[in-house]
């Protein structure tokens, strides 16, 4: 299979340039209408109108933000550590933006088809937290520093699960591809998912890799780095105007990609349901409706479900997550060495999902534990 | 051509960073001046097109190994934000030791290397040759390995755990 031709004919590198712009320019765009989108979601879910003056129906909302975030003062503390202050916004969003490079949003239409694309998205968004440490440390905020700390350990704890969820469907890309080795290649991985995509045969791997994700994105209920009710906003909380809405710049521009992302792996992104061949509107289509299922479920989710306190978050990443995310590689690395068939996988790891969520209902329905929970039990044992 | 250009630049890139971990003043910003060095090494293997390898670095050294670091200076250093730390100790005859005979070494290997061009490209790499050589060729040393990472790891957590009880 060929991929990603240079358009036109023109040198490699011309051609990159011009994909990199358009992605850029289209990135701008969603977020601006993923701000402003995400308030209408909400606001629906919570039975009251949302922003609706702002041009017919509000859709001009988003645009107005961002003249207002633009021209706002840039504040810089004078106890913090300018240099790493201020290129801490960049350091955060670069990563974001070179995972859109390798995102296929049809068949031809990404910037680049790297043959390790998936393994590549995960190794580069590892350097986006390098960027909220500094913001972390630079502020000269407490607080700030407190929303850095519990960043890295968030993000340290639920990469792992993130990334053996993924590696499980890499595995059942060898077989697809007729036994042995597997394919990184985003392409291919979509376009083998033509007929069914891999969330039927591995759902366990989906939920966890959802989880997961949601953690990533520091979205609730995984928000705590960023929780305004406990460290009044986490490590941007120095930033205003264009700095910080660098940060809201990544935080929705990494939701889009970990949208596509997803939809790729999982949902069968380009080529599920209507085939490699579709014509490119067909193609691009889907991949917009899927990453928009991917988009709502995340704010459905923010709604719904409260915030997980930190020893909660560490426990369900380290003693739920990690052990089924292992298990679901054992089964299918079984169920592929012995070329057992395919239903198996679905079976296995749907069994999984199930005991994975009723873990879950069972655990949020409990009664609460009497006296001090979690982290506070161990300090209130010792003599006062 | 382009690419030759684009090596030097990485090249005084890298130099430059390394150099700025070694001065700067503050802690905070040696860590960050060695993720840029870091990062830089890891283009360095892109230009060498073993794609894979400059992955691995930025995923291992880039997001973990400096992570570590940053992580150790937020939850030791009494002062969190990156002011300048009078840099000298106890230390010193030690650091100049190391230094010294890193330095030494470095310096007679390079001497003694007979440099030269050899003419060909540098060849790419799949990533299949690089699973068949680790998981089939070098199937054991790779279990041990693992092995001893998971011993490692376990020890660790006894470690910390002895720490928390007390």
């Amino acid at each position: 299979m060929l991929f990603a031709d240079p358009l036109f004919g023109l040198p490699s590198w011309v051609d990159a340039v011009i994909r990199v712009v358009i992605v850029i320019l289209v990135m701008t765009l969603v977020v601006v209408y993923l701000t402003v989108g995400e308030r209408w979601v909400v606001a629906r879910f919570q039975q009251r109108l949302g922003p609706r003056k702002t041009g017919p129906g509000g859709i001009l909302q988003g645009f107005a933000d961002a003249l207002k975030l633009v021209t706002k003062e840039d504040i810089r503390p004078t106890n913090a550590d300018r240099w790493v202050f201020e290129l801490a916004p960049y350091a955060t969003f670069i990563p974001v933006l070179m995972t859109l490079i390798v995102l296929p949003f049809a068949k031809d239409w990404g910037v680049r088809n790297l043959a390790l694309g998936l393994f590549y998205v995960f190794a580069v968004l590892g350097l986006n937290i390098v960027g909220i440490m500094m913001a972390g440390l630079g502020s000269g905020n407490k607080y700030a520093l407190l929303g850095g700390v519990r960043a890295a350990a968030q993000m340290i704890s639920y990469e792992i699960p993130l990334v053996i969820s993924l590696l499980c469907v890499v595995m059942i890309t060898g077989a697809d591809m007729g036994g042995g080795v597997g394919t990184l290649n985003l392409n291919v991985i979509a376009a083998l998912q033509e007929d069914r995509p891999y969330i039927v045969l591995q759902p366990l791997a989906f939920l966890i890799f959802f989880t997961a994700m949601l953690s990533e994105l520091h979205r609730a209920p995984f928000d705590i780095p960023v929780a305004e009710s406990e460290i009044v906003g986490g490590y941007f909380v120095e930033y205003s105007g264009i700095r910080w809405s660098m940060f809201q710049l990544t935080e929705y521009a990494s939701m889009w990609g970990f949208s596509v992302f997803g939809s790729v792996v999982f949902l069968g992104g380009w080529a599920w349901p209507f085939g490699v061949d579709a014509h490119w509107t067909v193609q691009l289509g889907t991949t917009l409706v899927k990453s928009l299922a991917f988009i709502i479920a995340i704010m459905w989710m923010r709604v719904t479900v409260p915030r997980l306190r930190i020893d909660q978050l560490m426990n369900f990443s380290w003693k739920v997550l990690l052990e089924l995310s292992f298990l679901q590689l054992i089964v299918n690395g079984f169920i592929l060495l012995y070329d057992w068939p395919q239903e198996l996988l679905a079976l296995t790891s749907g069994i999984g999902a199930v005991v994975l969520i009723a873990l879950i209902i069972r655990h949020s329905t409990a009664k609460a534990s009497k006296g001090l929970v979690g982290t506070y039990r161990t300090l209130g044992s010792t003599p006062q | 051509m382009a690419t030759e250009v684009l090596w030097w630049i990485f090249a005084a890139a890298i130099v430059g960073a390394s150099a700025g971990v070694v001065f700067s003043r503050s802690v905070l910003h040696s860590a960050i001046f060695l993720i840029g060095s870091m990062a830089g090494v890891g283009a360095m293997y892109v230009f060498l097109t073993v794609e894979f390898l400059a992955l691995v670095q930025f995923l291992i050294y880039g997001g973990a190994v400096t992570v570590l670091i940053l992580l150790a200076l937020m939850l030791t250093r009494s002062d969190p934000t990156g002011r300048p730390e009078p840099v000298n100790g106890p230390q010193l005859p030690f650091a100049l030791l190391v230094g010294i005979s890193l330095i030494t070494i470095l310096v007679a290997v390079a001497l003694d290397t007979a440099w030269g061009d050899s003419g060909e490209g540098p060849a790419n790499i799949a990533i299949e040759t690089v699973s068949e050589r680790m998981f089939s060729d070098f199937g054991v040393p790779f279990v041990l390995s693992s092995v001893l990472l998971l011993v490692a790891l376990i020890g660790a957590i006894i470690l910390a755990r002895q720490e928390e009880g007390e």
